[in-house]
């Protein structure tokens, strides 16, 4: 067991956050998260359980005819202790899944800012203790066809 | 400014594992997290300044990306520590995260008030309800908690009135 993070690590363990939240793997996302975890989520007057809004955000993403994609800036690592790292970076995402009011809705995030703090927990995992999502502007919520056009999952981040 | 409920998060792990006199305690966090707001609100910029670590980052609340702390300081003198400009944050609780001997985590919601002072001259004023910190601590060589990084947002967005007379 290496007890030392790199920032290499760091950087795909974020990139596996993310590739759970968009779909693209099957991972459970409350594993990766130390069951103390605090976050603060985009929207969230106060900060809530990791382990919680995990939960939540997988069961959010796992209707029928919802799907999100992402796509990251570069991820700066601050290597803090020899087993906490504090990774900072912006990003973009868009989800689309039906709304409360039965609808379509696709929420566009295109200034993004996260911080996520890892540590490494009793078993060598490297677990999200901390994390604050955020954005410079407010996301941008769209009400969509029903029916997918193909390729609208995937926004041409550049054109927006 | 008020303080009133209080939790603690700490993590029964290898970080209280030993006794260590020296390790960071939530109280010691929560107090340093006020200093950080008298200090600004009463523009101590020299006090308020020697609160971050010369290498710390951060997300101030309205960039689009994170920065060296340094510029953002020079920033916030600019626009914060005039005369004509105000800052008064109100906090209710303050969450401390206890990660290792020498550091913490400090995230906490409050209702922050700001008149700045734009480089184009004119004075806003802003009151954001719902505000948002992580602030994260580190003791130093010297034993003092210096914060390494700072996440600052709005959970809503955020509207400006500039100020008549401007």
């Amino acid at each position: 067991m290496n007890a030392q993070i790199s920032a290499e690590d760091v950087r795909a363990e974020v990139q596996r956050f993310w590739n759970i939240l968009s779909g693209k793997s099957s991972e459970n996302l409350e594993s990766l998260y130390s069951a103390t975890a605090l976050v603060f989520t985009g929207r969230a007057k106060r900060s809530e359980s990791g382990p919680l809004a995990a939960v939540r955000r997988s069961r959010q993403m796992s209707g029928p005819d919802a799907s999100a994609s992402s796509e990251l800036d570069s991820i700066e690592v601050q290597l803090a202790a020899p087993d906490v790292a504090i990774a900072t970076y912006t990003y973009r995402f868009s989800s689309t899944r039906t709304g409360k009011t039965g609808g379509r809705e696709q929420r566009t995030t295109l200034s993004g800012r996260s911080t996520q703090i890892f540590q490494r927990d009793d078993k060598g995992a490297w677990k999200i203790v901390h994390e604050h999502l955020s954005s410079a502007v407010p996301p941008k919520l769209e009400t969509v066809a029903r029916t997918k056009p193909e390729g609208i999952t995937k926004p041409e981040w550049g054109k927006q | 400014m008020t303080g009133s409920t209080l939790k603690e998060m700490t993590r029964p792990a290898s970080a209280t594992a030993t006794l260590d006199t020296n390790a960071i305690g939530a109280e010691e966090v929560r107090a340093v997290v006020q200093r950080f707001w008298k200090l600004f609100a009463t523009k101590e910029q020299g006090e308020f300044e020697k609160l971050y670590s010369p290498s710390a980052t951060v997300f101030a609340a309205d960039a689009r990306r994170s920065e060296p702390a340094s510029l953002m300081l020079v920033r916030r003198a600019r626009e914060l520590f005039g005369p004509t400009a105000a800052v008064a944050a109100k906090i209710t609780t303050i969450d401390v995260q206890l990660l290792r001997s020498d550091l913490a985590v400090a995230s906490y919601a409050f209702h922050f008030s700001v008149t700045r002072n734009l480089p184009n001259g004119k004075r806003v004023s802003s009151e954001v309800p719902y505000s948002r910190a992580t602030q994260v601590f580190q003791r130093n060589e010297r034993g003092t908690l210096r914060i390494i990084h700072e996440h600052m947002s709005s959970a809503e967005p955020v509207c400006t009135q500039e100020l008549a007379g401007t």
